[in-house]
C-alpha cells in the first residue's frame, strides 16, 4: 500500500502533535483510543518511510564505486518523493576543476529514473549518463559533470517510468574529485 | 573520463541525457539543503589544489575552542573547526586533526549534542595514526554532519545554521588568501559563489529574533552581506577583484577570530561596529 507524501505529512504532523485540535474539532478519542491510532499511524508512516531509507543505502553504495576512482562521496543525501511527470530539483554549488557524480536510487524495481545537471539559468550541462533500471529490488541512475565554472546549478531527479502511479521514495548522493 | 570510469564502475547503461531547459516554476522550485547545497570545505580546498597547490601547511590553525556559555558562538565555533580540520587533512598534520577532534567534541558536549559522537572520537584518533587521510575527512564531515542532526533533533535549527554558515566563511577566508597569494589570482573562480553568499546571509537574517539579535550574530550577518555583496560584482577589472578579495580577507578573518575568542568576542579588536579591518594573525599567508 502506498499513500501519497501530502497524507503521510499530514499523518506525521498528526503523530507528532504539530496538528492540533482547535474549537471546533470535534469531540476527542479517549487517551487509549488516541495512543492507538498514533501508534498505528506511526507503523503505517515508518513503513512508507522504509523505501527512503533503502534508498539512501542503495544510493551510498552506487557512489561508493567512485572512490575507487578518487571521488569522495559527501555525507549527505536529499530524499525527494517523485513520480512520472512530477520532477524535483535541488540547489547546489559546483566548482570548475571538480568533477563531480550524482547518483539517485529507488528501492522500487522497475522504475527509470534520470539525473540531470542544469545550470542556473536552467539549461541542462552536457556530461555523463548512467542508469541501472533492472537491478535486483532497485532502480538507480547517475549524472557525471565537469563544470567549466564555478557558481549554482540545478540537480534534477525524475522518474521517466514507473510500474505504478503512486509517488517513490528515493535518494540523491553525490561524489566530487 | 567519467564515462570510463562509470564503465569500470558501474557498468554503463547510457541514457539520453535530458535536452529541455527547465521552467522558472521549475527553477524556483528547486530546493536548498543544509547538507546538499552547502559545499563542503573539502570540495573547494579540491579545486583550489588544483588551480593552486597551496601549501596547506603553512595554512593550519591551532585548535582552540572558545571558553563561553554561548550556544551561539559554541555553534558557530563547531563550524570554523571543523573547517580547520579539512585544512589539517590537506595538510595531513595527523595531530592537528586530532587536537581539532577534541575540541570540536568538547563543544559538542557543552552543547548538549554529544551524544552521536562517541564512536567517532577514537574513529578519528585511529584514521590519524595510520594517515588515512581521506577517512579523516569523511569523519570530519560526518562528525559535522552528527552534531547538526542532533542539533536538529533538539529543535536547535538556529544552530545548524550558524554552524554551517561559519565552516563556510573559513573556507572563504582561506580561499581569498590562497587567490591573493597569487600574482594573477589563479583559483578565483572557486570563489565564485555569490548566490550561496546571498542565501546563507539571508538565512542568518531569518533567524528569530533571540538569536540574529545576538552581537556576534549580527556581526555574522553583516559580513554575510557584504561577501555577497563583493562576489556578486563579476567581469571587472583584476586590481578591483583583488581589492574585493583582500575585504573578503579581512572581513573573514576578523569575525573568524571573534568567533573563536573566549573573550567578549564583540570587544575583540577589529570588531568596532562590527566592521572588521585587520586579519587575525597566523592564519593565512
Amino acid at each position: 500500500m502506498r499513500i501519497s507524501p501530502f497524507v503521510l505529512l499530514i499523518l506525521g504532523c498528526f503523530s507528532s502533535g504539530l496538528l492540533t485540535a482547535t474549537a471546533a474539532s470535534p469531540p476527542k478519542p479517549s487517551t487509549n483510543q488516541y495512543s492507538n491510532v498514533v501508534s498505528a499511524l506511526k507503523t503505517l508512516r515508518e513503513t512508507e518511510q522504509a523505501p527512503s531509507i533503502e534508498a539512501r543505502r542503495i544510493a551510498l553504495e552506487t557512489a561508493n564505486a567512485f572512490t575507487n576512482e578518487g571521488f569522495r562521496v559527501r555525507d549527505g543525501e536529499w530524499s525527494p518523493w517523485i513520480s512520472k511527470n512530477a520532477p524535483a530539483f535541488l540547489q547546489v554549488t559546483l566548482f570548475a576543476g571538480n568533477r563531480y557524480w550524482f547518483v539517485a536510487a529507488t528501492s522500487v524495481p522497475g522504475t527509470k529514473l534520470r539525473v540531470s545537471v542544469y545550470s542556473a539559468a536552467g539549461k541542462p550541462i552536457k556530461g555523463e549518463q548512467w542508469q541501472d533500471p533492472q537491478g535486483k529490488d532497485c532502480s538507480r541512475a547517475a549524472a557525471g559533470v565537469a563544470p567549466e565554472q564555478s557558481g549554482e546549478y540545478i540537480v534534477g531527479v525524475e522518474m521517466l517510468d514507473a510500474p505504478g502511479t503512486s509517488p517513490v521514495g528515493s535518494c540523491l548522493v553525490y561524489a566530487y574529485q | 573520463m567519467l564515462s570510463m570510469m562509470a564503465a569500470q564502475g558501474l557498468g554503463i547503461g547510457v541514457l539520453q541525457a535530458s535536452t529541455e531547459a527547465l521552467s522558472s516554476l521549475q527553477k524556483e522550485g528547486a530546493v536548498f539543503t543544509d547538507s546538499m547545497s552547502i559545499p563542503s570545505p573539502g570540495e573547494v580546498f579540491a579545486a583550489l589544489n588544483r588551480s593552486n597547490r597551496p601549501n596547506w601547511a603553512t595554512l593550519v590553525a591551532t585548535a582552540t575552542a572558545p571558553t563561553t556559555t554561548d550556544r551561539q558562538q559554541m555553534a558557530l565555533a563547531v563550524g570554523v573547526l571543523a573547517a580547520n580540520g579539512y585544512i589539517a587533512v590537506e595538510a595531513q598534520d595527523g595531530q592537528q586533526v586530532k587536537n581539532i577532534g577534541k575540541e570540536i567534541n568538547s563543544l559538542a558536549k557543552s552543547l548538549g549534542v554529544s551524544q552521536s559522537l562517541l564512536g567517532r572520537g577514537n574513529s578519528l584518533m585511529e584514521f590519524a595514526d595510520h594517515n588515512e587521510w581521506d577517512s579523516l575527512a569523511d569523519e570530519l564531515e560526518a562528525t559535522e554532519n552528527e552534531i547538526k542532526n542532533t542539533m536538529v533533533d533538539q529543535k536547535d535549527h538556529d544552530l545548524v545554521i550558524l554552524t554551517s554558515v561559519a565552516a563556510w566563511l573559513r573556507g572563504i577566508e582561506v580561499a581569498s588568501g590562497v587567490v591573493l597569494a597569487d600574482e594573477g589570482l589563479k583559483g578565483a573562480s572557486a570563489l565564485r559563489q555569490s548566490e550561496l553568499a546571498s542565501h546563507l546571509a539571508a538565512q542568518i537574517h531569518s533567524l528569530p529574533g533571540h538569536t540574529s539579535e545576538q552581537p556576534l550574530v549580527v556581526a555574522v550577518g553583516k559580513t554575510m552581506d557584504s561577501i555577497a555583496s563583493l562576489l556578486n560584482e563579476q567581469n571587472i577589472p583584476a586590481e578591483k577583484e583583488r581589492i574585493n578579495l583582500q575585504k573578503i580577507l579581512e572581513d573573514t578573518g576578523v569575525l573568524v577570530g571573534m568567533i573563536l575568542s573566549s573573550s567578549d568576542p564583540t570587544k575583540a579588536p577589529g570588531a568596532a561596529n562590527t566592521t572588521p579591518s585587520v586579519t587575525h594573525s597566523g592564519k593565512t599567508p
